[in-house]
């Protein structure tokens, strides 16, 4: 018969052991995962809307600036208000071959084709308290979408996108090919050194000066 | 150079007694720490510092509109013209509003009444907007109450008020608002015995008074002060609180501009008891013991009616209470410049005023200087109809009593026995109190107003003068429009907005012609924030000199003897309608420089007499009253009175307990439960039916307690260090004066220039190219009313750190005004000199910097990186003008809703981090960006630091020192410019100029 008191010692040690691999389990994936303080490179946080830049920058080859309008005259690119998404989706509201097919199954049974509407899509109109039809929803307040930011500074950096679209730097220089981007995601790494490293090269176009390294460019 | 002795300057009577401004070391905190504790400690911070650095980024949500709305782009700034509600003057103000919040005000430039400045209450005033204390709903007895519940209420109390035709009464402070005018008289209209009050705490009701003897109408006039070449002040304090400051301030100002030959320069005299900020300012300042106001009026009038042939229009009386050889010969100045001089008092006395407008009369300031065919609105209190009211409220005669826009319980001696017993008399009383405050307290029903931001209004400030106020954000709580609440219960509800557009249409269309449609006019306002209308012949009767002689006469002296207590608004506080506002309780009295306080000032004389130091608590009483305040040493004080300043111990300040950071020696700003100093205005009295700000006859004694006060002019001394100094009382040339006929002689009189820098081991900077950012400060402009610190905090998000931090030197304003005294025959004189980062070429922080945190930038910026900066502090002991300031603690804010405040172009400063000024490089940025965005050159002149921008007398001057064309530069080349502390070789880039006065003549 083992000696009960040695037997409990001999638990507690396996427990703690166990609780050590486990713990040590769960501390080493972000250890792993781990980059330089604060560097989000490859963030790609799941969004509210499954908006996709490759189907609206890549396929359909709309502008950046249509959407950013905010780019060229604030310091935020901004995301656009919804107002900007009805623009099309007030009648482009399913997608194409979808509406195709619609059309002529509707055809073939010789009724009015429904009115489609994506799970996606339908969100907006959720979030503008619209019903499908596009008139206002009695049951449904208008409330914001709110969206995961993807590209974040720390609050000691400021960054204005002004200087650089001035300047005749396309997007995809500092946010990588998101025409490509099924979900949006972090390109550059945005540490001080990149910017610095840019900023040493780049004669903006028409001047002589290099851009300012200045500290107080971008740190007060 | 003439080969005079030096002026000694000293901050502080200690320093001026020879102690030298020697800092105190701070109490050692003695922690014992075992070598268990400190294990404990290593090991929790390496693994927090580990964790830290694990973490990824948080997720940040964004939540743009839904519908874009046109013209507002998110990170965009967007100004509106408004009128700042801070106090009754009217000025105009820019606000700012980025991403939907109002962040930050600033003068409109083409303000009539302003001229683009902004007061220290004014910028602070928006502050108040994000107070989470502020009411959120009506209350109907004390608790929340639904609107139309509250209005239920009142509407049947008011229909039984009428039915037995008793009186209804509306207690206001001056009202500017046309439309709120009409308003209240539309309501009032309903029945049968209805009579607005209108009074002002800070009163100025003799002057009307006397006006409505002496010319038939009950106006206050408008003072140019721009027009004066000789201006005498009688206990006006019209540079820092009395009637339209900003206004004044430009205006005085712009008489001292030295411009022309022989240079323009008023001359000032200022007979004042206490130290005020306009007697600070003044060329020459006189004491003058309190109550003899009138006599010397009378004196003066004297004496320049014998100039003018005239006969004397005062009798024999008591001798002058100054010197008469020195009162002639400003009778003399005055008669020489007759027509372009004045004398203005400040006393609520009207003998005084009588006198005072007698004077003005045989100058013929009527004419010019004085202007009653325009006059001013800023002030309509009337002290004989409150004190009426104050008989109809104790005789219970009054059915019905709204009281908005002031706090008479706290502001106001007791209309009877106490405000609660004589409130209880009065059917109902409706307060439109923004806070649970003294007065709304005890009142039935409280239906809070907006804050000026969230509402439409407007305002009257000067005859021809109207300006409109209007909301910039919705409003935060449940709050009502008092426009719209008298609306509601005179029957016809009505919108604020439908009301002043109405009152537009009727009364103000029509007295301008440039807008042919009334929407026009009404935009193109609104845009403007003012117009400017045309003014009917108004009929001034000429002045009736026998309403002067027929009036009681001054008496021979005061009515009582021993310590006179005289009752003074202070700068930011005024009569405390600001109270409860951490950035203006923080922000130092411009000539006492105290903070978080009030307190009976002494005269040094006087307190020596009396046995009394600074700090010692002391009780202050009449057969009446009695109260306790510190005690306060104020050099140049009258001696034999004692000064204390209203607006303090007000309710609602208790809540700045926590004001401050929270540690193991941390003192609260107040003591639990208490307030931030001790409310004086139960010592108010009325004096021929005038609200007087002077008791006499009061006692003092020391209770034997002490109470320490926090002043900043303690420390940040930029005196050699007695140890290092070459010889004893080796002084520096911080500040430099002249007078305007040295000046005159010899544009750089006062300015010597100084034997050539120790030889440097820098590379010289001349070659440099670029830009160079630099700055002027014109001494002869400053008048140290803070206006700048105030709106550098609002700027650059600076922290209140509460009392005990500052009474431990650790003030954040990156801004302060330095305040010196030097000693001449008659007395003192001060000078102001705003202290702000030197912007050093061969910066002395830069060089001590561990971790290059602290660097000189290519446009000659001395940039301070907070994201670097390890909080080492050798910055700070290495800086020459104390200018840097170190975050001890992590400086929260009390009030976590006033968050809404903070400029999002300015980094919030950590805990362990170096801040100091940056020449408002946010600013700097956006113009330049923008200039790169519109692709146009930079128009450096169009940068206006935060402190440039408010500065009613435009002292500082910003820009490009590299370029030749610009303002800055060629004041950098005025004879009159020196640099604080240039023979130590930093290169600073703040230049000053000499501060000319007509002192000394």
């Amino acid at each position: 018969m083992k000696d009960p008191a040695s037997f409990s010692s001999r638990a507690l040690t396996v427990a703690l052991a166990a609780a050590l691999v486990l713990s040590l389990a769960l501390v080493a994936r972000p250890v792993l995962d781990l980059r330089g303080s604060g560097n989000d490179q490859g963030h790609s946080p799941e969004q509210p809307i499954a908006y996709s830049h490759r189907l609206h920058a890549g396929e359909l080859a709309i502008p950046c600036l249509y959407c950013h309008f905010a780019a060229e005259k604030s310091r935020s690119a901004g995301i656009p208000p919804l107002s900007v998404c009805m623009n099309c989706h007030a009648r482009v509201t399913a997608p194409f071959i979808d509406v195709r097919a619609e059309d002529a199954a509707a055809l073939k049974e010789k009724r009015k084709p429904r009115v489609l509407m994506s799970e996606e899509i339908r969100k907006i109109y959720d979030a503008l308290g619209l019903t499908s039809d596009g008139t206002p929803s009695p049951d449904r307040t208008p409330s914001p979408v709110r969206w995961n930011r993807v590209h974040n500074l720390p609050d000691f950096v400021y960054f204005d996108h002004r200087p650089h679209v001035a300047a005749g730097l396309i997007c995809q220089t500092c946010h990588g090919p998101v025409e490509t981007m099924e979900k949006m995601s972090q390109h550059s790494d945005l540490s001080m050194g990149w910017c610095v490293n840019c900023h040493r090269r780049t004669k903006p176009a028409g001047t002589v000066r290099r851009a300012s390294t200045d500290c107080a460019t971008c740190h007060y | 150079m003439s080969q005079k002795a030096r002026k000694r300057y000293w901050k502080s009577l200690k320093e001026r007694a020879g102690a030298g401004a020697r800092e105190s070391r701070e109490a050692e905190v003695d922690v014992a720490m075992s070598r268990r504790s400190f294990l404990k400690a290593v090991g929790f911070s390496l693994s927090a510092a580990t964790l830290s650095a694990c973490s990824r980024s948080r997720v940040f949500k964004a939540a743009p509109h839904l519908v874009a709305s046109e013209g507002v782009v998110p990170g965009r700034a967007a100004w509106y013209a408004s009128t700042c509600g801070g106090c009754s003057a009217g000025c105009g103000a820019l606000v700012k509003v980025r991403d939907g919040r109002p962040i930050k005000l600033e003068g409109s430039p083409a303000h009539p009444i302003s001229r683009g400045g902004l007061c220290a209450v004014g910028q602070a005033s928006i502050l108040e907007l994000y107070d989470s204390r502020r009411l959120k709903s009506a209350l109907w007895g004390g608790n929340p109450a639904s609107w139309s519940d509250v209005d239920a209420r009142i509407l049947a109390a008011l229909k039984g008020v009428k039915t037995r035709g008793s009186s209804v009464r509306v207690l206001t402070g001056t009202v500017t608002s046309p439309s709120l005018e009409h308003a209240i008289a539309r309501f009032l209209a309903g029945f049968s015995d209805g009579k607005h009050v209108v009074y002002d705490a800070l009163s100025t009701s003799a002057i009307l008074e006397a006006h409505s003897r002496t010319h038939g109408e009950r106006s206050l006039p408008r003072y140019r002060f721009e027009e004066a070449d000789v201006i005498v002040g009688i206990d006006a304090d019209f540079l820092g609180t009395w009637i339209s400051p900003v206004e004044y301030s430009a205006g005085w100002r712009s008489g001292r501009t030295l411009e022309g030959t022989p240079p323009r320069m008023s001359y000032h005299v200022q007979y004042e008891a206490r130290m005020s900020l306009t007697g600070a300012n003044a060329d020459r300042r006189v004491l003058l013991a309190p109550g003899f106001e009138a006599l010397l009026a009378e004196h003066l009038a004297n004496e320049v009616a014998a100039r003018a042939g005239a006969p004397a229009p005062f009798g024999a009386s008591a001798p002058c209470p100054v010197d008469a050889r020195q009162l002639k010969d400003l009778a003399g100045r005055l008669w020489a410049s007759r027509g372009r001089s004045f004398v203005v008092c400040g006393t609520n006395n009207l003998a005084a005023q009588l006198a005072v407008n007698q004077v003005n009369h045989l100058l013929g300031s009527y004419r010019r200087t004085l202007d009653l065919q325009k006059p001013s609105f800023q002030r309509r209190g009337d002290d004989s109809t409150l004190r009426k009211l104050f008989d109809e409220i104790s005789g219970g005669k009054v059915g019905a009593l709204v009281i908005h826009g002031c706090n008479p319980a706290a502001e106001l001696p007791a209309a009877g026995a106490s405000w609660q017993e004589a409130l209880g008399r009065v059917g109902l009383v409706v307060a439109t109190s923004s806070h649970l405050d003294e007065t709304s307290r005890l009142a039935a029903a409280v239906v809070p107003d907006h804050h000026y931001l969230e509402s439409w209004a407007d305002a009257q400030p000067a005859a021809g003068v109207a300006a409109v106020v209007q909301p910039v954000l919705r409003p935060l709580g449940d709050t009502r429009s008092a426009l719209e609440s008298f609306a509601l219960w005179t029957g016809k509800p009505q919108s604020a907005l439908d009301m002043v557009r109405g009152t537009w249409r009727a009364s103000m269309h029509a007295r301008q012609s440039s807008e042919a449609s009334f929407d026009d006019f009404w935009n193109r306002t609104v845009q403007d924030g003012f117009a400017a209308l045309a003014v009917g012949g108004r009929a001034v009767r000429p002045f009736d000199g026998g309403a002067v002689r027929s009036a009681s006469r001054a008496s021979a002296g005061p009515p009582g003897t021993g310590l006179a207590l005289v009752l003074y608004p202070k700068v930011g506080m005024l009569e405390g309608r600001h109270a409860q506002n951490p950035w203006l309780q923080e922000m130092p009295d411009p000539v006492s420089k105290v903070v978080w306080d009030n307190y009976a000032s002494l005269s040094p004389e006087t307190a020596r007499s009396l046995g009394v130091e600074q700090g010692d608590l002391v009780r202050l009483s009449t057969d009446a009253e009695s109260l306790e305040l510190p005690a306060f040493l104020q050099p140049g004080q009258k001696d034999g009175t004692v000064c204390a300043a209203l607006g303090y111990g007000r309710d609602g300040t208790e809540r700045f307990f926590d004001v401050g950071p929270d540690w193991i020696s941390g003192k609260p700003t107040v003591p639990h439960g208490g307030r931030v100093g001790r409310n004086v205005s139960r010592f108010l009295s009325f004096v021929d039916g005038q609200l007087s700000c002077t008791t006499w006859s009061v006692r003092l004694e020391k209770t034997g307690g002490t109470q320490a006060l926090a002043c900043t002019q303690d420390y940040h001394s930029l005196k050699v260090p007695e140890r290092l100094a070459e010889h004893p009382g080796e002084t520096r040339d911080i500040v430099r004066e002249t007078t305007l006929a040295e000046y005159a002689a010899d544009a750089s009189s006062g300015n010597p220039s100084e034997p050539s820098a120790l030889a440097t081991l820098w590379p010289t900077s001349s070659g440099k190219t670029g830009r160079r950012w630099g700055m002027t400060v014109d001494l002869s402009a400053c008048t140290g009313c803070s206006s700048c610190v105030i709106a550098c905090q609002a700027e650059n998000n600076i922290p209140v750190v509460g009392k005990d931090e500052v009474a431990r030197r650790r003030d954040m304003h990156w801004m302060r005004i330095d305040r010196y005294y030097a000693d001449i025959e008659a007395g003192i004189e001060a000078v102001h000199q705003p202290m702000l980062c030197q912007q050093c070429g061969h910066a002395s922080c830069e060089t001590v910097c561990p971790v290059a945190a602290t660097v000189g930038g290519e446009e000659g910026l001395n940039q301070q990186v907070y994201n670097r900066c390890v909080g080492t502090r050798y910055c700070a002991n290495n800086c020459p003008y104390k200018v840097r300031r170190f975050n001890w603690f992590e400086y929260r804010r009390a009030d976590a809703q006033e968050n809404m405040v903070l400029n999002p172009d300015v980094t919030i400063r950590s805990r362990g981090v170096m801040e100091k000024c940056s020449f408002c490089i946010q600013r700097i940025q956006e113009a330049k960006i923008e200039a790169k965005r519109l692709g146009v050159p930079l128009g450096t002149e169009d940068i206006l630091t935060a402190c440039q921008q408010s500065c009613p007398t435009q002292a500082i001057v910003f820009g490009d020192l590299n370029d030749a064309k610009s303002r800055v530069a060629a004041r950098m080349k005025d004879p009159r410019r020196y640099r604080v502390l240039e023979e130590i070789g930093v290169e600073p880039a703040i230049g000053y100029l000499t501060k000319v006065s007509n002192r000394r003549v």
